[in-house]
């Protein structure tokens, strides 16, 4: 509490001539009542009295502070005024007073006495006072004042200025925390959105990208401290322990990309709940309104995102093994150890395969930990081990099963995580002084045991979903149905350019390449080829249906042919999202068209990203590239029919 | 030397009436008064001070009595605050 804070210029009366105590005291709660800080100006005055009757409010060095607490004030606040001439205070060494102050306090809080002990703080420096009673006009010395202050206290000025002047660099008034689960393109729009909406509110906003190379921008604790809110803007887990006692409004990183203003305002209204870290499980299911399949989402993409770099970095190696054979000559077909047959083959797969190993693992405990926090990444990972290789109770040395695989490990990451928060909620009745046990021993050992139970039970079960799923796709294919096949993934992929149904597509194109089986490579092509189609697609029409789109919209149409060669379906987004009843039907059929195609070529995939890098491991390269020119210009002829030309731009 | 620990039980602790009854009262002892508080020590005889500090109810203070009549000036003290300041 600032005496600027309670002190008005209106409130300050300079050179004052009151003839006696009484006449002052009316002058000081004029003031008040001028400022409009009193209910009651007759109840105020009793008060006044009142406490002047039990002795004076003079404290020596000519200067008085009569003050009352009252049911007549409605806010604290300070009136002060200056006497040259000096008037007769029933002053304890006989001085008269020529420095008044009169504190209005409510009758809740301490504020009377807070700004009572600053106030001596203050006044003790007798130059000080001397200054005061000098003052000219109010703003001079209310100015006195403030410097004063801000000597004395300087730590609580620069956050003042900070909160009153949010357009300075060091003080951003929101702070926002962007993410996707791939954190290639996302991210860094959402991020560009809420800072463009931010500074057409007049509002700077400092936004953390927590992208696929790490975070970037990161908020400092000073600015976390310093702010009036935080927008967390993101489809997977950000770490918000730093964001407790501030208020949060959490939600999906679309609404980052196309509600910014309204995002900000939540924040600028104080509709954000206040964050609490240590109560994480019921603060997360209090803010922004998620629903119970969005924090599945998050889940599942928290675990996702962590896995791909083994995927990518593993089936990169694993293609290249491939590559190499290849190139030795070595017959590829139905040769089972195709891939690793020339020593410099046999390492880059090996090396490969390890990173693969990690994958199952890698997904189940990032779900877990997403959902149970820390403790979850033991429970988690060891269920993705589990999953991966298939260990049941009569079989616990995983001798000779069926391992649950991707699915199981899904079904590890979620249950084992929920059971494990369900426990750690068991344990809240347990003694304080096991608290230290708990994340060392008492989770562990419950997680560990908890999973292994759980695993060996679900691992027969999920190998026989998994091999039905392996059947189905070799039915589909028997029965020449596995283009259907394509046809669904290759729209999947491209419907919502990154979402979840891109994801399942997606996870369940690289949970076949486990299988290592024709079909499983089948499905990774068809699932690639759609997601390589709508930025492709949509730069096509650019360049030859120039009448559909505006200036910025074509120059940007030059990104997506990288993009979409890049296998980087987000670059799509911006188009998707301006026109999309326009832009994503004709993508999808794009890309249905491109996948059902690489499947009836027989294209096969053994690498789960990389676009057009990868395509001399792509089996039947060059039908790959036809069918993914087919689909992108079917998009570009649907995207021209549905999307009629600008009327601006004729 | 003489001291002693108290708890302030007065609801507005040491506000201005208090600080200024108990500053003049301490400075009618030849002793030296002083009041630690919050790691502070407070010359007792200045009701300026004994403001500045902010001693709010509740707060632990020790009040340190040194010099002639120091036993006087610390029973003085002691009936002040536990006696809540007549409050």
């Amino acid at each position: 509490m600032r005496i600027t804070d309670l002190l008005k210029k209106e409130g300050i009366g300079i050179g004052a001539a009151p003839a006696s105590k009484a006449e002052a005291i009316d002058l000081l709660i004029s003031l008040h009542e001028k400022c409009g800080n009193l209910k009651d100006r007759a109840a105020y005055r009793e008060g006044i009295l009142k406490r002047e009757a039990m002795g004076t409010t003079a404290i020596g060095m000519e200067i008085a502070i009569p003050h009352a607490k009252s049911e007549a004030v409605k806010a604290p606040a300070l009136t002060a005024i200056t006497v040259p001439s000096g008037v007769d205070y029933d002053s304890p060494d006989g001085d008269p007073c020529k420095l008044l102050f009169m504190i209005a306090a409510t009758t809740d809080g301490d504020v009377h006495m807070e700004v009572l002990a600053r106030m001596m703080q203050l006044l003790m420096d007798t130059e000080f006072t001397e200054k005061l009673k000098g003052a000219r006009t109010p703003a001079e010395f209310l100015a006195l004042i403030d410097a004063k202050e801000t000597e004395k206290f300087p730590e609580e000025v620069s956050a003042k200025k900070a909160a009153a002047a949010p357009a300075a660099k060091q003080g951003y008034r929101i702070l926002a925390v962007t993410a996707c689960p791939t954190g290639i393109a996302h991210t860094y729009m959402a991020a560009e959105a809420l800072n463009k909406a931010g500074e057409k509110l007049g509002i700077p906003i400092k936004v953390e990208t927590n992208g696929s190379g790490g975070a970037k921008n990161v908020l400092t604790a000073e600015e976390i401290a310093n702010c009036d809110g935080i927008i967390i803007a993101a489809d997977k887990s950000v770490d918000t322990a730093r964001f407790d006692g501030k208020p949060v409004w959490s939600t999906k990183v679309a609404d980052g990309i196309h509600k910014p203003e309204e995002l900000i305002n939540r924040i600028v209204n104080g509709e954000a709940p206040v964050f609490k870290a240590d109560k994480k499980a019921e603060a997360t299911a209090d803010i922004g309104n998620e629903s119970f399949g969005r924090k599945l989402y998050k889940h599942l993409m928290n675990g996702v995102s962590h896995m791909l770099p083994f995927v990518v970095a593993g089936g990169i190696f694993i293609a290249i093994a491939f590559l190499i054979d290849a190139a030795a000559g070595v017959e590829a077909a139905g040769n089972s150890a195709f891939g690793s047959v020339t020593p410099v083959a046999a390492w880059f797969k090996s090396m490969g395969g390890y990173a693969f190993n990690f994958m199952l693992p890698i997904l189940a405990g990032f779900i877990a930990m997403s959902i149970a926090d820390r403790p979850g990444l033991l429970v988690g990972i060891v269920g993705g081990y589990l999953a991966a290789n298939g260990a049941t109770f009569p079989d616990p040395g995983a001798v000779a099963t069926t391992p649950s695989g991707f699915l199981g490990a899904l079904l590890a990451g979620f249950l084992a995580g929920w059971l494990l928060k369900l426990f750690e909620k068991l344990c809240d009745g347990l003694p304080r002084a096991l608290e230290g046990l708990k994340p060392v021993l008492i989770y562990p050992l419950a997680g560990l045991g908890i999973v292994a139970v759980m695993m060996c039970a679900v691992n027969p079960i999920m190998g026989i979903i998994n091999n039905a799923l392996s059947d189905g796709l070799l039915w589909l294919n028997q029965h020449n149905l596995g283009v259907l096949l394509g046809c669904i993934l290759g729209a999947m992929m491209s419907i919502d350019m990154g979402g979840p149904l891109n994801k399942a597509a997606y996870v369940f194109g690289t949970g076949m390449l486990a299988a290592a089986t024709t079909e499983s490579y089948q499905v990774m092509a068809s699932v690639m080829i759609g997601g390589m189609v709508p930025p492709l697609a949509i730069a096509l029409s650019t360049i030859f249906f120039k009448n559909r789109w505006t200036a910025d919209e074509r120059k940007n149409g030059v990104v997506n042919i990288v993009m979409g060669l890049s296998f980087i379906t987000e670059g799509a987004i911006p188009y998707a999202a301006s026109y999309p009843l326009k832009v994503i039907p004709s993508c999808a059929l794009g890309s249905a068209v491109a996948g059902g195609l690489s499947w009836l070529f027989s294209c096969t995939l053994m690498a789960p990203h990389g676009g057009i890098f990868v395509v001399p491991t792509i089996g039947k390269p060059l039908l790959y590239l036809l069918a993914l020119a087919i689909g992108a210009v079917v998009g570009m002829l649907m995207l021209a029919i549905l999307k009629r030309p600008n009327k601006e731009e004729k | 030397m003489v001291q002693k620990h108290f708890t302030v039980i007065n609801a507005q602790g040491f506000h201005m009436r208090p600080a200024t009854n108990f500053a003049t009262a301490m400075a009618a002892h030849p002793c030296t008064v002083t009041i630690r508080f919050n790691g502070k020590e407070i010359n007792a005889k200045s009701p300026m001070l004994i403001m500045a500090a902010c001693i709010k109810v509740g707060s632990e203070i020790d009040v340190v009595c040194d010099g002639e009549g120091e036993n006087d000036a610390l029973a003085a003290a002691a009936e002040m605050i536990e006696g809540g300041f007549g409050e």
